[in-house]
């Protein structure tokens, strides 16, 4: 099922959690969402399974807006686990059972061992992870057609991490749709093949995983001396934005990094390197425009 | 398979270029050899823990490079001489391991003819004496 937003705004008074956001995902992958602390990953999430009301702006599900019958179809496993202290593993399962039409207990029990947590531990003797474990579980064992997971590895330890992202992956290879977000950005990079990057409640880029490597890189050009000049090359289009500190030039650019290497090297620059981006270097330069250079690791582009 | 073939997420390369390049040096290698049966799509997406999107991606440019062929419902297969007949491959591999050479080499201050020195060098070292 492809899910579409239009549009969307959400306001808390004054403020604007999601401004004007726009996105396409389509159906059958891992789509990864990612932003900053506060940046509207979570309110977008919650005006999609509608428990926020849009300010504005449109979800629709295969081109239809939020139905029932659409709701059956969506697990989501929210940031903060919601589990009854009181109640025991066992009787959520059964609760869900209850709920939804196409949950399979054993499936959920099946995924209970896979994490070890034991069927009879009442919620609140769970540990944060544990309690990420089951909401997982229980999601898991829906049978949706789209899995809506806002931080699904919250307090987990790198095997359970890596549980929940073989899941996933079986998930997407079955046709259905994933749609999470997580700080973790070694497991977006990973397991999404699309992601969006929001910040302060925009969307501010979005791709596939792998275009988005291919095309951005950075150049880097070393002068023999302070005084090259670089003829135009950090005005051309394809330059996001150039660094000079001294002798050395780092241009940010989207695609046609080798012209822009051969134009440094006609410009005078003795070395000129084409460096490659990972997920987070690309999430850094998204975020905070101004000041990410600094945390760019510098590796030889073997592309 | 999965013990000749792994990602590196973190990295800066395409995660489907990755699979790509290891493949077909597995075959150059002779790891995999001629009519050898790849992992289906879903089973490598599952061994690697990447997205079956991009294996496919991955299966599909192997495929129109004629290094893989794949019969419907039977899996994918290496193709007989899937890198010497289509030289391209072969090229491709053989440009990118020396562009790297001499971009290092450059970046280091080496000049043309040094550099060229080294080169016929190490030609000599692995073909043995090449003099006409």
């Amino acid at each position: 099922m492809s899910i579409t937003i239009t549009n969307l705004r959400k306001y808390y008074g004054k403020s604007a959690a999601v401004d004007d956001f726009t996105l396409e995902i389509p159906s059958a992958t891992v789509f990864g969402l990612l932003g900053p602390n506060g940046a509207g990953k979570t309110t977008t999430f919650k005006c999609m399974l509608g428990l926020a009301r849009p300010t504005s702006g449109r979800i629709l599900y295969d081109g239809k807006p939020l139905m029932p019958a659409t709701f059956e179809q969506i697990a989501y496993v929210p940031e903060r686990s919601v589990l009854y202290d009181w109640m025991t593993v066992e009787e959520h399962v059964e609760m869900n059972r209850r709920a939804f039409a196409k949950f399979s207990p054993a499936r959920a029990f099946e995924l209970l061992e896979t994490f070890n947590v034991e069927r009879q531990k009442r919620a609140r003797a769970l540990s944060k992870g544990m309690r990420t474990a089951v909401m997982v579980a229980m999601a898991f064992a829906r049978n949706a057609e789209i899995l809506v997971l806002d931080e699904p590895t919250g307090g987990l330890d790198p095997v359970n991490q890596r549980h929940v992202l073989s899941l996933m992956i079986n998930e997407a290879a079955k046709g259905n749709s994933i749609i999470f977000s997580s700080h973790q950005i070694g497991q977006v990079e990973r397991a999404a093949e699309n992601i969006a990057v929001m910040d302060r409640g925009r969307l501010v880029l979005e791709g596939l995983v792998d275009d988005l490597k291919a095309d951005r890189k950075i150049v880097e050009g070393i002068f023999p001396d302070v005084t090259f000049t670089l003829d135009g090359i950090a005005n051309d289009p394809r330059v996001a934005r150039s660094d000079r500190t001294e002798r050395i030039v780092r241009l940010l650019v989207t695609g046609g990094a080798a012209d822009i290497a051969s134009r440094l090297s006609s410009a005078g620059a003795m070395a000129v390197r084409v460096l490659d981006l990972n997920l987070e270097d690309i999430f850094l330069y998204a975020v905070s425009p101004a000041n990410a250079t600094t945390d760019v690791v510098v590796r030889e582009s073997s592309s | 398979m999965p013990a000749i073939l792994t990602v590196d997420p973190r990295s800066g390369v395409p995660i489907y270029l990755q699979i790509i390049e290891q493949i077909k040096r597995s075959i150059a290698l002779g790891v995999l050899q001629v009519g050898e049966q790849l992992p289906t799509v879903k089973q490598l997406a599952i061994d690697l823990t990447v997205n079956p999107n991009t294996v496919a991606r991955a299966y599909r440019d192997l495929e129109r490079d004629q290094v893989i062929e794949t019969a419907p419902g039977r899996g994918s297969f290496v193709r007989a001489n899937g890198l010497t007949e289509s030289p391209r491959v072969a090229v491709e591999i053989g440009r990118d391991a020396l562009d790297l050479a001499l971009r290092e080499a450059k970046a280091v201050g080496l000049t043309q003819s040094e550099i060229r020195e080294l080169f016929e060098a190490a030609l000599a070292r692995w073909f043995g004496d090449f003099k006409k």
